[in-house]
């Protein structure tokens, strides 16, 4: 039972990853939390299901042009909510991004209805029995394809000259704009790839339990918040080691604890985190300026 | 201090003219008595959105067919939806909108018990009746004689579900039950009903509301190896359990209640879902005739095929239509009405109401078989 | 003089109201009410944010706790509602004071993510605590409030009470704010280095913050207990504590008429629009990104507060 259960945080652990990756490289460049990810995530599942469905094209087509479209939706959201905001106090951002997650799920019942709504493929409900752990394609396909996207993003960000512009706004967006970076445009980057992530996430998640509906970004959200923190907000790596532990602490606090306290014991493992290192695991200590 | 004073009471001003103009709008509304106008208060927005567009279809099809039909009295019906967000705050808000407009005669609604049973006392205080297609929680028989509901309580379905294990021949049962007053409702009767069927309970496992992970309660399960797996909870989860049951390998039987019954179970959890064994009270296409037609009336107005709730909302608008044809326009009546109804025919079965405004009614066993529900023989 | 005159107007508009409102529409003098309840919430979380400086997104918990608190009390003891009103608020204003104590070593988006855990997990402690609080269920029955043998039975009654508390909760704070308490807060709002150079304690004054603005939470929570008669976990929510935040951004941080005023907006906007039913929410989020971009310091935000607080502390008039 305990390897089953690592296995299974493991899957929904990648995910958690995959969106927390959204939350922290926009934190890293702007210093706000974009709360309208979870709802970005949302609708990248439901254009993933879109492309399936209505233009029937094969899956990796579908996840390819999810991507894109959610992509581009967070740069305009970005555009339209968050640029005008720059100078302003850091908590209005905050209650702009809250406006657009109402406006973005509200949008997604008035297209697609409220109901849920199964994922047309039938892939991944094939199941391979490894000694005493069942796993299914969907769940092989969630790892692989996650490690996969999070190196790609880590070579990304370390070896490329874009990546390396990314991190120098991500540093100091003054200095880099000095610099001759063009920051507007690393920031809309920053939004595109968070939020293709998030899609491709999206559409995983739909296949996995087969089923995609207009409020899923909301615990989905909180949760990835939740792992970006942990792991250290504005940190790559942070989030996806954040992620892959909310997972595990999710899966084996509901198979040895209590299934309705899981929530309660993962945020109290976050509040504790928070108290030993005030910046999460990996996160950079704040120096405070003088 | 000026400053602060010229600031609040500024405030204070639109606070004063926002009220005003707010009662002048409402004045206006309620001025129109060509219309008969009913309320229906169900989660439009929110988490639990889906059942809220049960609620408005079934209730607005109720609605269309009497206007086809010429109406009542020559007077056309219309429903008057308020969105309640599934949230007891936003359903006390709803429910004083309702009271405080006199041309609404009855309200349909809610969804949830917690927001009945929080709306109740603002109902039964201005004597108006409401009737709840779905709150099934026992607390909502006291709630007030205003009150009434056409869904039966979770002691009833539970009990009898218990009596149905026993028939199946399954010895060991496992419970997965939603933490809402719903979910612990039906483990606390089928618990307490499970020793006298000879049934032991293996496991009792709770998810909160919104879950969609169950891999970890199904592994816990798994080993204590239960003949049937109980679903206390709501078909959308259900899909999804069956369907993370079978990616775990589990052989396991389903049983539920009428909170399972609907399409979805059906779309969302494909193969994994046949051979689920549910208590129905809305089933088309048995010798219930009301609900064959309900079915095929609402297939063609909104393409889809009804669920339960669709199904309990639609019953509970008829009726207070049923009422007004026969006692006027007048909110007491409806009450005079519902309390003297005897074996109404409905589609979710022949009904009348106990002393407490509880439903009286017979469920039907189903199953699902080729992705279909089939009467269980 | 003239401006006495304006606020005696208004004040004696609003003791009328109901005589008013109460024959023409009962829900308006529900919304009124619940203008009331949400005024002393944000106003309490104002404290926090606008003053002390201080992110903290689990303004519901406190609500909650305070509802809870009065609820149990009620019902189970029998004790008078005008006992048990101070007791909740300062149940819950320790509660404030024990959550404010460890994570006041937190800053700014890390707290908000602290006090959202803590507000989810004081939900989640309602919902599954079922011995006590009879989990999803809820505590149905709460007694009315009686007044030398007189029961509260009508709105207009409980509007008085709100309009009452209310006004107590403007001036407490407004007093609280304006004295050296208030300006130590400020200081550590603007720069907490700062602060501490110059002797203020920063984590004192946080603690404080949190305890004052759960101690209003519990009044409101205590207050809603007894009007609606029944508390359930589903109203205390993630999304109301952002409920609440947004009215205080929205009215202006750190201006206490600013708090009425985004209470006033949030709570009147969404039942204005019922009438375009499904686009609703879609409206509001639209509306609320508008509002924002066009007024990012709210509607009477920071450079009132700035002006007239600094201005007086010049001129000697402040404390």
């Amino acid at each position: 039972m305990l390897f089953q259960q690592i296995t299974n945080g493991l899957t929904i652990g990648m995910i958690y990853a995959l969106i927390a990756l959204g939350y922290t490289m926009v934190y890293g460049i702007l210093k706000i939390v974009n709360f309208a990810h979870g709802d970005i995530y949302m609708i990248g599942s439901f254009l993933g299901l879109f492309f399936l469905k209505e233009l029937q094209v094969p899956l990796f087509v579908a996840f390819i042009f999810s991507a894109v479209v959610t992509a581009l939706l967070g740069i305009t959201i970005e555009r339209a909510a968050y640029r005008p905001l720059r100078k302003a106090d850091r908590i209005v951002p905050l209650i702009s991004a809250l406006g657009v997650s109402t406006f973005l799920i509200s949008v997604a019942q008035l297209i697609w209805g409220t109901e849920m709504r199964p994922f047309p493929t039938s892939f991944g409900s094939k199941t391979y029995v490894v000694g005493s752990v069942t796993i299914s394609e969907i769940q092989i396909l969630i790892l692989v394809l996650s490690c996969l996207l999070m190196v790609g993003l880590h070579l990304f960000v370390k070896k490329t000259k874009i990546g390396t512009a990314m991190r120098a706004t991500s540093i100091n967006l003054t200095n880099a704009a000095l610099l001759g970076i063009n920051t507007n445009r690393m920031i809309s980057l920053a939004f595109a790839i968070g939020s293709a992530l998030a899609a491709c996430a999206g559409i995983m998640v739909g296949i996995y339990y087969n089923a995609v509906y207009p409020t899923m970004g909301y615990m989905a959200g909180i949760n990835a918040f939740t792992a970006a923190v942990l792991g250290g907000i504005g940190s790559i790596p942070g989030a996806m080691l954040g992620g892959v532990l909310l997972g595990l602490v999710e899966a084996l606090a509901g198979a040895y604890i209590s299934t309705q306290y899981k929530s309660v014991i993962s945020f109290a493992i976050l509040i504790i985190v928070l108290l030993i290192r005030p910046s999460g695991i990996l996160g950079k200590k704040e120096i405070n300026k003088v | 201090m000026k400053r602060q004073l010229k600031q609040l009471s500024i405030g204070l001003i639109a606070i004063l003219l926002i009220g005003i103009l707010g009662a002048c709008s409402n004045n206006s509304g309620s001025s129109n008595s060509d219309t008969i106008r009913i309320g229906l208060a169900a989660p439009i927005s929110g988490t639990q959105a889906q059942y809220g567009t049960a609620f408005k279809n079934g209730a607005e099809l109720a609605a269309a067919q009497i206007n086809e039909a010429g109406g009542i009295d020559g007077k056309q019906v219309e429903i008057v939806i308020e969105d309640d967000k599934g949230d007891s705050n936003e359903a006390v808000n709803v429910a004083n909108k309702f009271v405080s407009d006199k041309s609404i005669l009855g309200v349909v609604g809610h969804f949830n018990s917690s927001a009945t049973l929080a709306t109740a006392p603002v109902y039964n205080k201005n004597k108006i009746v409401q009737i709840s297609p779905s709150s099934s929680a026992p607390a909502v028989t006291n709630a007030g004689e205003y009150t009434y509901r056409v869904i039966t309580t979770d002691a009833f379905q539970a009990d009898y579900l218990a009596t149905w294990s026993q028939e199946l021949g399954y010895k060991k049962v496992a419970l997965i039950y939603e933490q809402s007053d719903f979910g612990i409702g039906l483990l606390d009767v089928y618990k307490q009903s499970a020793p006298g069927n000879n049934i032991e309970v293996t496991a009792t496992e709770a998810y909160n509301p919104g879950e969609k992970d169950f891999s970890t309660v199904l592994t816990k399960i798994k080993t204590t190896e239960p003949d049937a797996i109980f679903i206390g909870g709501f078909y959308n989860e259900a899909a999804l359990i069956a369907q993370q049951a079978q990616k775990l390998g589990m052989d396991v039987e389903f049983i539920g209640v009428d909170s399972l019954y609907s399409e979805a179970l059906l779309e969302l959890g494909q193969q994994s879902v046949e051979d689920f064994k549910i208590i129905g009270f809305f089933y088309p296409g048995g010798s219930n005739e009301k609900a064959t037609e309900f079915a095929e009336q609402y297939q063609t107005k909104y393409n889809s095929k009804p669920d339960t709730y669709a199904a309990y909302s639609y019953v509970a608008t008829s009726l207070i239509i049923d009422a007004i044809k026969e006692n006027g326009t007048d909110r007491e009546g409806i009450k005079t009405f519902l309390d003297q109804v005897k074996d109404y025919e409905g589609a979710t079965g022949v009904l009348s109401f106990d002393e407490n405004g509880d439903v009286i009614t017979v469920p039907t066993k189903l199953k699902v078989a080729n992705g279909e529900f089939v009467n269980f023989e | 003089m003239n401006r006495k005159l304006f606020v005696l107007i208004i004040a004696a508009l609003l003791l009328a109201l109901p005589l008013l409102l109460g024959q023409v529409s009962e829900f308006w003098l529900h919304v009124m009410i619940m203008i009331g309840i949400f005024s002393i919430l944000s106003m309490g979380l104002n404290v926090i944010i606008g003053y002390a400086g201080q992110f903290a997104l689990g303004h519901a918990a406190f609500y909650g706790i305070g509802a809870y608190t009065a609820a149990l009390l009620l019902i189970n003891y029998d004790l008078s509602f005008w006992l048990v009103l101070p007791i909740s608020a300062i149940v819950t204003g320790f509660f404030g004071f024990l959550l404010g104590t460890p994570v006041i070593r937190l800053r700014g988006d890390y707290l908000g993510i602290v006090t959202l855990g803590f507000g989810e997990i004081v939900r989640l402690i309602f919902v599954n605590w079922v011995d006590v609080t009879r989990g999803p269920m809820g505590l149905p029955g709460i007694p009315a409030p009686e007044l030398f043998g007189y029961s509260f039975s009508g709105k207009i009654e409980f509007y008085y009470l709100i309009l009452v508390l209310v006004v107590i909760t403007y001036f407490v704070i407004n007093r609280i704010v304006h004295s050296g308490i208030g300006l130590n807060m400020l200081t550590i709002r603007e720069d907490e280095r700062l602060a501490a150079s110059i002797g203020i304690r920063p984590n004192k004054y946080k603690i404080m913050a949190f305890t004052i603005g759960a101690f209003f939470a519990g009044i409101a929570g205590a207050f809603w207990a007894a009007y609606i008669s029944y508390v359930s976990p589903d109203a205390f929510r993630y999304l109301d504590s952002v409920n609440i935040l947004a009215m205080v951004i929205l009215g202006g941080s750190g201006n206490l008429a600013g708090s009425i005023l985004g209470a006033s907006i949030l709570v009147v906007t969404p039942e204005l629009l019922r009438y375009v039913s499904e686009y609703r929410m879609l409206l509001l989020g639209l509306a609320i990104v508008l509002m924002m971009i066009f007024k990012p310091t709210g509607f009477w935000g920071e450079k009132h507060r700035k002006l007239n607080f600094y201005g007086k502390v010049q001129k000697g008039e402040g404390k």
